[in-house]
């Protein structure tokens, strides 16, 4: 929780600096959850991508299939094969529209939000840690 | 001693900086200030309405608390209505309305967003983590939080929603940018002036700083001697104005037979005998003391009155005994050295800081004459000494360019023929009241100086000029240092070589010296004067050192008795025989005799006795500016 919240101080602080601070965030977020498999990345935002594949610890694949776990940042770019596959989606609308998102980082009035979605976590045997429970929410309000 | 100049400029420099830094300061807080003006009357203006906004949420509705906030706002047309009213209050410079409650988990969610743009929904979570919205629920009073990295916000201003002292929700606002930039904008360029003002400040002190530092470097290079590491004349030219001379006695130092070590040893060894000794003397005086090398092997030392004992004769005593006592080894040589002082205790009598050195240099040539090895105190006192200071450099310098320098003629009397063999010439300066000034009065003050070979060149003139239109014969004084001048070696030679009868008639009385230490050179010069048919004299033969040897070596032509020996020879038995047996040697050595100084008619016949050749005295004839003839000596002898 401790460093979750630093990461968001520090996102909240550099959030005109660049998508490096919201990558690091969101392979927090995954950092803070474990799902049945090995966690293997893609994102339709290929600058996340590269600095995933670059930075982070997680493996990451070029192909939606290979994946395990989907950062989304638009529903048109989600291919039908991937769809459904443990998304993690950049906009708060997404949760509404993609069922299988179970959560999302996005920026409200300035400041960075994070929603992880209960039922979608539980039904998707996703574990999340302690560190994320402050941001369960029960619905896409 | 940092110059003045440089100085004043660093340090109108640093004020002047840090005046600009308390402007600057002073703008920054004035924008401050400016900012929170801003803040305070657009929080006034928001508070008001935001009264009216909770009057309106809770009174009306009957709200007791933030469930039934939640419910009555959960409700899509009353929330539009809301949202509608509150956006009323956007403007370019309030970009976001919102209200929030707080939940059971103490999570913030949205029940109102006025927005216009990133509008949240209802209930949607709100992730903030200042502490002021605990404060806000704390206190029930407002808050402010300035925000420095949000998108473009400026600040956010909380306000309280109150139901009986409790708060049940907040309304929050957030201003942008967009006013701290209109204020900053307008003061950028204010702000740029002084932080260029500063930075032009700053480069110009460092650029003062690096010009003193570069003056220190260049000033040490200046006033450095770079073989002894002492201050050169240059520092001396420096610190002429500001030396208090009443508080400093002056000593001019001279190393005895230098030039011999450096003719015999060679210039590494006399090198490396200069750097030993002024480390020698630097570790013999104090840090108040100042050493200059003068120049060669002369040393000025400026002795600071300590008031405690340790006099400058002391001082100068320590460092001869320790120059004495040191050995200097190089190159397999080992080397005793010895130095001759020269002191002036009290330089602040003189007029200036030049005559009191020449007085210590006065000093010092007496210590030389007298021995070596000594140190020579100035006797403010002694009349002698000063008489002869009266008649300076100066004085001889005004008489050569305003042509008042002249020659007076003595016979040099052949007794026993009754003729007179030659002249003697002798230099004389009329002073500005047309009075005659003997060389007693001038000449020691001379020597060495470039006045002084100034002056024998005109002597040289003057005789040969005198005597191309007569038969005579003549004697002209002229020391070694002369000899070996270029300038007064070429105007011998130029006159006499083409002038074989001049020349025949001419002798050059060489006067007995202790500058004759390169015996080579001096015969080298002889041979010279031989060589263009002209006579050697040695003068005042048995007053110092002469060597015999040396004598008949340069084979001069006559030997002229100095006057010591002869002015009390008619009463004083050992004079007459010391001269008896010069004239004894003489003989031997085929020299013909002059005695001089031949005052009295007793004296004259005493000499008579002897085997003389010549004489010369005021008892035969006083030097006169015509030439004398035979008929007219013996006629006013010592009658002055």
């Amino acid at each position: 929780m401790k460093y979750l919240l630093i990461y968001l101080l520090s996102a909240l602080l550099l959030h005109a600096s660049g998508e490096n601070h919201q990558v690091k965030i969101i392979e927090k977020i995954i950092s803070e959850i474990s799902i049945d498999k090995k966690i293997v990345i893609w994102s339709d935002n290929k600058k996340i991508l590269s600095i995933l594949e670059n930075n982070s610890m997680f493996e990451t694949t070029q192909r939606c299939n290979s994946a395990t776990v989907i950062v989304l940042e638009s529903k048109d770019t989600l291919p039908r094969k991937c769809s459904s596959k443990h998304i993690f989606v950049l906009n708060y609308k997404l949760l509404s529209e993609i069922p299988r998102s179970f959560g999302a980082l996005f920026w409200k009035k300035g400041r960075p939000n994070i929603v992880i979605l209960e039922p979608r976590v539980e039904s998707q045997n996703i574990k999340i840690t302690k560190d994320l429970e402050p941001y369960l929410e029960e619905r896409v309000w | 001693m940092v110059k003045k100049r440089e100085l004043f400029l660093f340090i109108s420099l640093f004020f002047l900086g840090l005046f600009f830094l308390y402007l600057y300061d002073y703008i920054k807080q004035a924008q401050d200030d400016i900012f929170t003006s801003i803040e305070s009357n657009k929080m006034k203006n928001i508070s008001y309405l935001f009264k009216n906004i909770e009057e309106n949420l809770v009174t009306k509705n009957r709200v007791k608390d933030s469930d039934t906030l939640v419910k009555l706002l959960s409700d899509t047309k009353s929330r539009q209505a809301y949202e509608e009213h509150l956006s009323l209050l956007l403007t370019p410079s309030i970009k976001y309305i919102y209200l929030l409650s707080k939940d059971k988990k103490g999570r913030y969610r949205f029940l109102l967003d006025a927005s216009k743009t990133d509008k949240a929904n209802f209930y949607q979570k709100f992730d903030v983590k200042e502490k002021e919205y605990q404060e806000l629920y704390r206190t029930k009073s407002p808050q402010v939080i300035r925000q420095n990295n949000i998108e473009n916000l400026f600040l956010t201003y909380l306000y309280p929603v109150k139901v009986d002292g409790e708060v049940i929700a907040i309304l929050s606002v957030d201003i942008t940018t967009k006013i701290k930039n209109v204020v900053l904008e307008l003061i950028k360029p204010i702000e740029t002036f002084f932080v260029v003002l500063i930075i032009f400040i700053f480069l110009l002190m460092i650029m003062s700083i690096m010009q003193i530092f570069h003056y220190f470097i260049t000033r040490k290079k200046i006033f450095t001697d770079l073989l002894t590491q002492l201050y050169n004349r240059n520092y001396l030219h420096e610190i002429t104005p500001m030396l208090k001379l009443e508080r400093y006695s002056v000593a001019m130092l001279d190393l005895d037979r230098f030039k011999v070590i450096n003719d015999t040893y060679g210039h590494k060894t006399g090198d490396f005998i200069l750097s030993q000794s002024a480390k020698i003397f630097k570790d013999s005086i104090r840090d108040s003391d100042i050493l200059i090398r003068y120049g060669g092997e002369e040393f000025l030392l400026f002795i600071y009155d300590r008031g405690d004992g340790d006099s400058a004769l002391r001082v100068c005593e320590r460092i001869r005994e320790n120059i004495g006592a040191h050995l200097y080894s190089y190159d397999n040589h080992d080397i005793r050295m010895q130095v001759s002082i020269g002191v002036h205790e009290h330089p602040s009598l003189e007029k200036n800081i030049t005559q009191a050195i020449k007085i210590a240099d006065k000093m010092l040539y007496i210590a030389k004459s007298k021995g070596r090895n000594r140190v020579v105190v100035y006797d403010e006192k002694s009349k002698s000494t000063k008489y002869i200071e009266e008649k300076d450099i100066d004085f001889v310098k005004e008489a050569l360019q305003e042509e008042r320098v002249t020659c007076h003629y003595q016979p040099i009397y052949d007794h026993n023929s009754k003729k007179i063999l030659k002249y003697e010439a002798l230099v004389r300066i009329i002073d500005n009241n047309e009075k005659i000034i003997s060389p007693a009065y001038f000449l020691p003050g001379l020597k060495h100086t470039n006045i002084h070979y100034k002056l024998t060149q005109r002597i040289l003139s003057i005789v040969f000029e005198k005597f191309k239109e007569n038969s005579s014969h003549v004697s002209i004084n002229i020391n070694f240092s002369d000899l070996i001048n270029i300038d007064i070696e070429n105007t011998i030679v130029k006159e006499l070589q083409n002038n074989k009868n001049l020349a025949s008639r001419v002798t050059f009385e060489i006067l007995e010296s202790d500058e004759i230490e390169n015996i080579e050179l001096f015969k080298e010069k002889i041979e010279l004067i031989h060589s263009l048919g002209s006579k050697v004299s040695i003068d005042d033969f048995g007053s110092g050192y002469s060597n015999f040897r040396t004598i008949i070596d340069i084979e001069a032509n006559f030997l002229k008795i100095d006057g010591s020996l002869i002015k009390n020879i008619d009463k004083n038995e050992k004079d007459f025989k010391v001269v008896k047996s010069i004239v004894l040697f003489a003989k031997e050595a085929n020299l013909k005799t002059i005695a001089e100084f031949v005052h009295s008619k007793e004296v004259y016949d005493k000499l008579q006795q002897l085997d003389l050749d010549y004489m010369q005295g005021y008892y035969i004839a006083q030097p006169l500016e015509v030439l004398e003839v035979e008929k007219n000596l013996f006629q006013d002898a010592f009658s002055q």
